[in-house]
């Protein structure tokens, strides 16, 4: 048990460990974490395996990387506790019997005489330490008197106050880890779902995408009611980084869409033969649609594609969700006869003329596409995360602490000796020992000043 | 004057401060690295009228593309400049602080860097941009500190010289280590949780800027604890600088993520 305490105890054993975290972070952001298998065959060929084994792959979450966490937590643990003790005794326990030669061999010291009563000579010290805020504690010894000055206590424990931090931190990412919950909910207006995991549900009750006038998105907005027993408790307007927190559940913004399959379009048909013929279809995907016309008796959409492209081997296929390239497969016939098949371009009404089937007596325009858009919100429930913002807060303030607010401590020793007090002090400043310098001589150059 | 004069102005004021610290350095006249100082001063009001301008025209802060990011990091390194340039009695320290800076201002005028204002994307939109962006591109400024106190120790000659870089290196990280942690640790978890629903998601740029913290932790603990100081330290010290440099730089164009604005 002691040398586990050992091991653990050991500062080597933190650097050990940071430098082990450190490359094994470095590793991670290197290969893509979390991709397909097939991805990490093509990309790494037959080292893949081996990637996949030693969980490479899904380092972040991987068996040893957790292990070197949950060992560096150890070690953060132990250290912390092992050194508290002395530290605690350093800040706040009694002075030890200290000895004029010891003092004269620390860096910040000196030594002189007043020609006063040991008892003026005490006072006039104490009263020069306190008036620099120090708190003073005097302890008889022999036929000297020791008195301590300390300040600035609590920075002595500012790095055990980040440890503290890290430590919490630690914990709640852990408890993430374990108690996380992420769902995504995607709604169309005026759609309720359920929320995983929760005894209420919520409701869409508008989504709107707002642009700049340039182009480009500026907000998306979701208008989000939550319905409890049938009942709705309270809306709210979900943006991007005004998430909706409702009994430990957060609600995000995270993305949105059209659902182009319940798209209503309306296509217009004209005749080349004819400029005047020209006649508005209303329909739905899939739907034949009467046209009117003995020429043409209906028409279909098909398919209809968002953004339209062609993939590999010709294959069309949507880049996007977004509207930027929108194109219908439109079919006509004449009777049982089909006499046009063909792609449709909201942008581009004349490209239709080079379809294959050579060019058609019909010119189709699609005149208008409407879907309705739906909003996707992330229902997300984190245990961890007022542990991070609880370890956060001590991490910065310990910091703080530690680089700025530097203990200082003071002890001298007053002797009488010949009728008159020889003074014997040294100091002790762990950190910014120049300004603790110009700090110990004006106290001194204070307590000698005849008054 | 309009903001790229401005911008433009303040370029060739430090350019002039960087030939007069120079001069000073290679004459040992330290009469001229006070005006260098001078220089400095004056092409950093410039700047921050620049900055100033930029904020109310656009109507969001000056970090949100590369340009602007760049511009705003090369303020905080002659900031730093500044407050450790006046104080200590190093006269390398100025002259290369200064270089940092120069090519960070030339890198971001060149002609690859897009300088137009342009709208901010609907996850921009957020007040932890101010907080989390300037705190720790500022701390970043101070580890350039460290970085090029490190590497004159690297470079010295006498003793009293590398005690004194070795001592200013550690007081640059100990402004900048506690401002890194505020800014790119504490406030990015804040924002990223109100942005995406997680405070991390081990994206490259969290990973990195873990790292970068990772290796001031070492650079303190080896010091303070195990009392390395002198050759190891300052090796520590410039590669978390380099850390900071890749997290800031590298993560864009080399590692994809979700963290691609900046």
């Amino acid at each position: 048990m002691r040398s586990i305490v050992k091991f653990f105890s050991s500062v080597r054993l933190a650097i050990v460990l940071i430098i082990l975290i450190t490359l094994a972070s470095v590793l991670g952001t290197f290969i893509p974490q979390g991709r397909s298998t097939a991805e990490y065959a093509a990309r790494y060929d037959s080292l893949a395996g081996l990637f996949t084994t030693l969980q490479l792959t899904r380092l972040y979450s991987s068996a040893w990387y957790l292990a070197l966490l949950v060992l560096f937590a150890l070690n953060l643990v132990v250290c912390t506790v092992v050194r508290f003790g002395a530290k605690w005794r350093r800040a706040f326990g009694p002075a030890p019997a200290a000895d004029p030669q010891a003092l004269m061999a620390m860096k910040i010291k000196g030594r002189f005489r007043l020609s006063l009563p040991l008892a003026a000579a005490k006072d006039k010290t104490i009263a020069a330490l306190r008036a620099d805020r120090f708190r003073v504690t005097e302890t008889p010894v022999g036929g000297r008197t020791v008195l301590r000055a300390r300040k600035r206590r609590l920075g002595l424990f500012g790095s055990d106050v980040v440890h503290l931090g890290l430590l919490v931190i630690l914990a709640g990412g852990f408890a993430s880890g374990l108690g996380g919950r992420r769902a995504e909910i995607g709604l169309l207006e005026g759609e309720t779902a359920d929320v995983p995991q929760a005894a209420f549900r919520v409701r869409l009750d508008k989504f709107e995408t707002e642009y700049y006038p340039k182009g480009g998105v500026k907000d998306w907005k979701s208008t989000v009611t939550v319905v409890e027993n049938g009942a709705p408790v309270l809306t709210r307007v979900v943006e991007v980084n005004h998430p909706l927190t409702y009994r430990g559940i957060s609600f995000y913004q995270t993305s949105y869409g059209w659902d182009w399959q319940k798209s209503a379009f309306e296509l217009e048909v004209r005749k080349r033969a004819d400029a005047s013929f020209s006649k508005s279809v209303s329909l739905k995907l899939g739907e034949r649609a009467a046209v009117d016309d003995v020429e043409i008796t209906r028409v279909a959409i098909r398919q209809f594609v968002p953004d339209f492209v062609l993939g590999e081997g010709g294959k069309v296929q949507s880049r996007s969700q977004e509207p930027r390239n929108p194109a219908a497969l439109v079919e006509a016939w004449k009777g049982e006869e089909r006499i046009f098949s063909g792609w449709v371009f909201a942008r581009y009404p004349d490209f239709g003329s080079g379809h294959p089937e050579g060019k058609s007596p019909f010119a189709f325009v699609l005149k208008r596409y409407e879907a309705a858009p739906y909003s996707v919100l992330e229902a997300a429930k984190d245990p961890g995360v007022n542990f991070i913002w609880l370890g956060s807060l001590f991490v910065v303030a310990g910091l703080f602490l530690a680089f700025y607010w530097p203990p200082r401590e003071i002890t001298a020793v007053l002797e009488e000796t010949q009728g008159k007090v020889e003074v014997t002090a040294g100091g002790h400043a762990a950190k910014g020992g120049e300004a603790f310098q110009a700090e110990y001589d004006g106290i001194f150059e204070r307590i000698r000043r005849p008054s | 004057m309009t903001e790229s004069t401005l911008f433009t102005v303040a370029f060739i004021l430090y350019i002039g401060a960087l030939i007069v610290f120079f001069a000073a350095l290679f004459a040992r006249r330290e009469g001229w690295a006070r005006a260098g100082l001078v220089l400095a001063a004056a092409g950093f009001l410039f700047h921050t009228a620049a900055l100033v301008l930029r904020t109310a025209s656009s109507g969001h802060a000056p970090f949100t593309n590369m340009y602007e990011s760049l511009s705003f990091l090369s303020w905080s390194v002659v900031l730093a400049m500044i407050v450790f340039g006046r104080k200590s009695r190093v006269p390398g320290l100025a002259p290369y602080l200064m270089l940092i800076a120069v090519a960070l201002v030339a890198l971001a005028s060149s002609p690859l860097m897009p300088k137009d204002a342009t709208p901010l994307v609907p996850a921009l939109q957020s007040y932890w941009l101010w907080l989390h962006v300037s705190v720790t591109l500022l701390g970043e400024a101070f580890f350039a500190v460290a970085f090029v106190a490190s590497l004159l120790f690297l470079g010295a000659g006498s003793e009293e010289k590398k005690e004194r870089l070795d001592a200013l290196a550690y007081r640059a990280v100990a402004v900048g280590f506690p401002l890194f942690t505020l800014g790119g640790l504490v406030f990015g978890m804040v924002w990223a949780y109100r942005a995406w629903g997680r405070y991390w998601g081990w994206d490259p740029k969290e990973v990195w800027s873990l790292i970068t913290w990772f290796v001031f932790a070492l650079y303190l603990h080896t010091r303070i604890v195990m009392g390395w100081k002198g050759k190891r330290s300052a090796w520590i010290a410039i590669i978390g600088f380099l850390a900071a440099l890749f997290t800031y730089f590298g993560v864009n164009y080399i590692l994809a993520g979700l963290h691609s604005y900046a």
